[in-house]
């Protein structure tokens, strides 16, 4: 027997026509789509502009595909990303779940745990080969050969290459997987990296942050279902969906940056008034991502609303960069003063040599010419 | 292109070493110039030599700026007195009132101050690049200027010019990427730093000096000089 489609699944549910419908078109506008994108170069349909199109399409692929496995990977991660997930709420994990992706495999919601897991991670990975979504959450540690993250007595590094070798698609979600992430932050002991420095023959889409938006992610993997591709990324391989504007340009604190008032603590009058966290160290400027839009929690709020900086969470390095409270503008380094003073030293010494130097010369020319 | 990578580079080691050289260099050139030694008072001078140096500055500072017609200076040039006066002020302020170079100074001193708004800075640059332009101008028009001219005073025209215009870009998000642009701003500033030392850009401290040494020749009462 073929394989159910996401469609008839639902409809066993008894979800009716309407629903279904209905349903595409959240997907639709979940995906940021009023008309349909090109993917790989091309459009999907004549009629592209009309958000009936997007809907049409929405429509066609749940009728016509199963639900899409996806097998999510653990390493060196605190699982928020995971905890993150599960308060994602447009699509909803429960949504997804239920209808239109199945995770087959997650170290912390799978109910098996153990050797049944990792065999059922095996037969997955045989029985959709080519055909699964690899999620890697957690930065992969490469010191030492890897020991420093072995799971069921093998290494990280091999867990992920097996994985990622049968994948239709790899998904870092979280500043660990995309690019290292704290355990990669100075001195990085287990020379932790992201998955894209070691997966390099397909494509590695990340979804940085501390956490991901569990929307970004959420939205992504239903793109990945829709369209069967991965959406335009970015020179870090980040969707320009969500990462094309940095959190400053889109932060609703900006009229007050550029009038020039600013918080200079956290509990100050200008603190109190929400004006600009500029001086309190916000990393807005140059950080790409979509929290002072799609916020957190339904949309509730997010750091900067809650009157925190934002620490650059989704670009890389975030936890090096020179001091969360320490303004954008400062360095990262500065001499210490011991070196500062022997530079002046070695300087005055160079120059006061010369200067010796230069008065001898004086006076033996000076005798000369007596 | 990573930008934040380049970015990161030019915010830490790059900056780090370019200060340490810029501040190496400053004492290099002082201890040069002050070891060239000034003449001593054959005569006992009657006059105070430090008044002198208070006059002159307060006369530099306070007085002449706002009176330019007393001194040749805005007569026979005006263009340099009223486009270099402009370039100055505004270089200061932009330096020490614009919020984000306030927060340089604060994390490299540990003293923080209020700072203007953005938009006054902004004014402020944007007159600040306009006199610059008319001063490279005035430089390729002016046949006096046209002589003393050489490579070097070109070159360090475009050494200060790239942070200004890069600075001002970066505020506007114009052309580039935000980062981008703070790359090129940064890398700049730090390629700043390591040329004053070597370039009549440092005349901003030899300044003082001139000034003060002029100054104590002008309070000096004496037969001879």
């Amino acid at each position: 027997m073929a394989e159910e489609t996401i469609y008839e699944g639902m409809k066993r549910r008894g979800f009716s026509r309407r629903e279904f419908l209905n349903t595409c078109s959240v997907i639709a506008a979940s995906l940021g789509l009023s008309q349909l994108p090109f993917v790989n170069g091309q459009t999907f349909a004549q009629d592209s502009t009309s958000q009936k199109a997007v809907t049409d399409l929405v429509a066609a692929t749940l009728k016509s595909k199963p639900k899409l496995p996806v097998i999510w990977i653990e390493i060196q991660s605190c699982t928020g990303c995971s905890e993150a997930l599960t308060r994602s709420h447009s699509p909803s994990l429960k949504d997804l779940v239920l209808n239109h992706i199945s995770v087959e495999y997650h170290e912390t919601l799978s109910a098996a745990a153990g050797f049944q897991l990792e065999e059922n991670k095996q037969k997955i990975m045989k029985e959709y080969n080519g055909k699964y979504v690899l999620v890697i959450e957690g930065s992969i540690p490469l010191a030492d050969d890897g020991i420093y993250c072995v799971i069921g007595g093998r290494t990280s590094v091999d867990i992920l290459k097996e994985a990622a070798a049968g994948a239709a698609a790899v998904i870092s979600t979280g500043n660990c997987a995309a690019f290292g992430g704290i355990p990669h932050a100075n001195p990085n002991p287990t020379d932790a990296v992201g998955v894209w420095k070691i997966i390099t023959d397909k494509p590695v889409l990340n979804i940085p942050g501390c956490p991901a938006i569990p929307e970004v992610f959420t939205a992504t993997l239903v793109h990945f279902l829709i369209f069967g591709a991965l959406p335009e990324l970015d020179s870090l391989n980040r969707p320009k969906a969500f990462y094309g504007n940095t959190i400053h340009d889109r932060c609703y604190r900006r009229p007050f940056y550029e009038a020039g008032k600013f918080a200079l603590s956290f509990d100050d009058e200008a603190a109190q008034k929400g004006h600009c966290l500029y001086k309190l160290g916000c990393k807005g400027p140059i950080t790409y991502n979509s929290c002072a839009v799609m916020k957190w929690d339904g949309g509730l709020s997010f750091p900067i609303q809650s009157g925190h900086p934002c620490l650059g969470c989704s670009e890389p390095n975030f936890w090096d960069g020179g001091g969360f409270y320490q303004g954008l503008s400062a360095p990262i380094e500065k001499p210490e003063l011991v070196a500062v003073g022997a530079v002046a030293a070695a300087g005055a010494a160079v120059g006061l040599g010369m200067a010796m130097a230069n008065n001898l010369k004086k006076k033996h020319l000076h005798k000369e010419q007596e | 292109m990573d930008w934040n990578a380049i970015l990161e580079f030019a915010r830490g080691p790059l900056f780090k070493v370019a200060l340490l050289v810029f501040i190496g260099g400053m004492f290099y050139r002082l201890v040069r110039v002050i070891s060239l030694g000034w003449s001593k008072d054959k005569v006992d001078s009657k006059g105070s030599k430090v008044k002198g140096v208070l006059i002159s500055y307060m006369k530099g500072f306070f007085i002449l700026p706002f009176f330019p017609w007393v001194k040749n200076t805005f007569t026979k040039n005006p263009i340099t007195f009223l486009a270099g006066g402009i370039f100055h002020l505004g270089l200061f302020l932009i330096i020490f009132l614009g919020t984000p170079h306030m927060l340089v100074w604060k994390s490299l001193i540990g003293i923080g101050w209020y700072t203007l708004p953005l938009p006054i800075v902004d004014w402020f640059a944007a007159v600040t690049i306009v006199s610059m332009i008319i001063l490279l101008i005035n430089r390729f028009v002016n046949p006096v200027l046209k002589l003393i001219s050489g490579p070097a005073e070109k070159f360090n025209w475009l050494v200060v010019f790239i942070p200004m215009v890069t600075g001002y870009m970066m505020t506007h998000h114009l052309f580039f990427r935000y980062e981008a642009l703070f790359s090129f701003h940064m890398l700049s500033v730090d390629f700043l730093l390591i040329w004053i030392p070597f370039s009549r850009i440092s005349h901003f401290m030899f300044y003082f000096f001139s000034k003060s040494i002029h100054g104590a020749q002008f309070g000096k009462r004496a037969v001879t000089p």
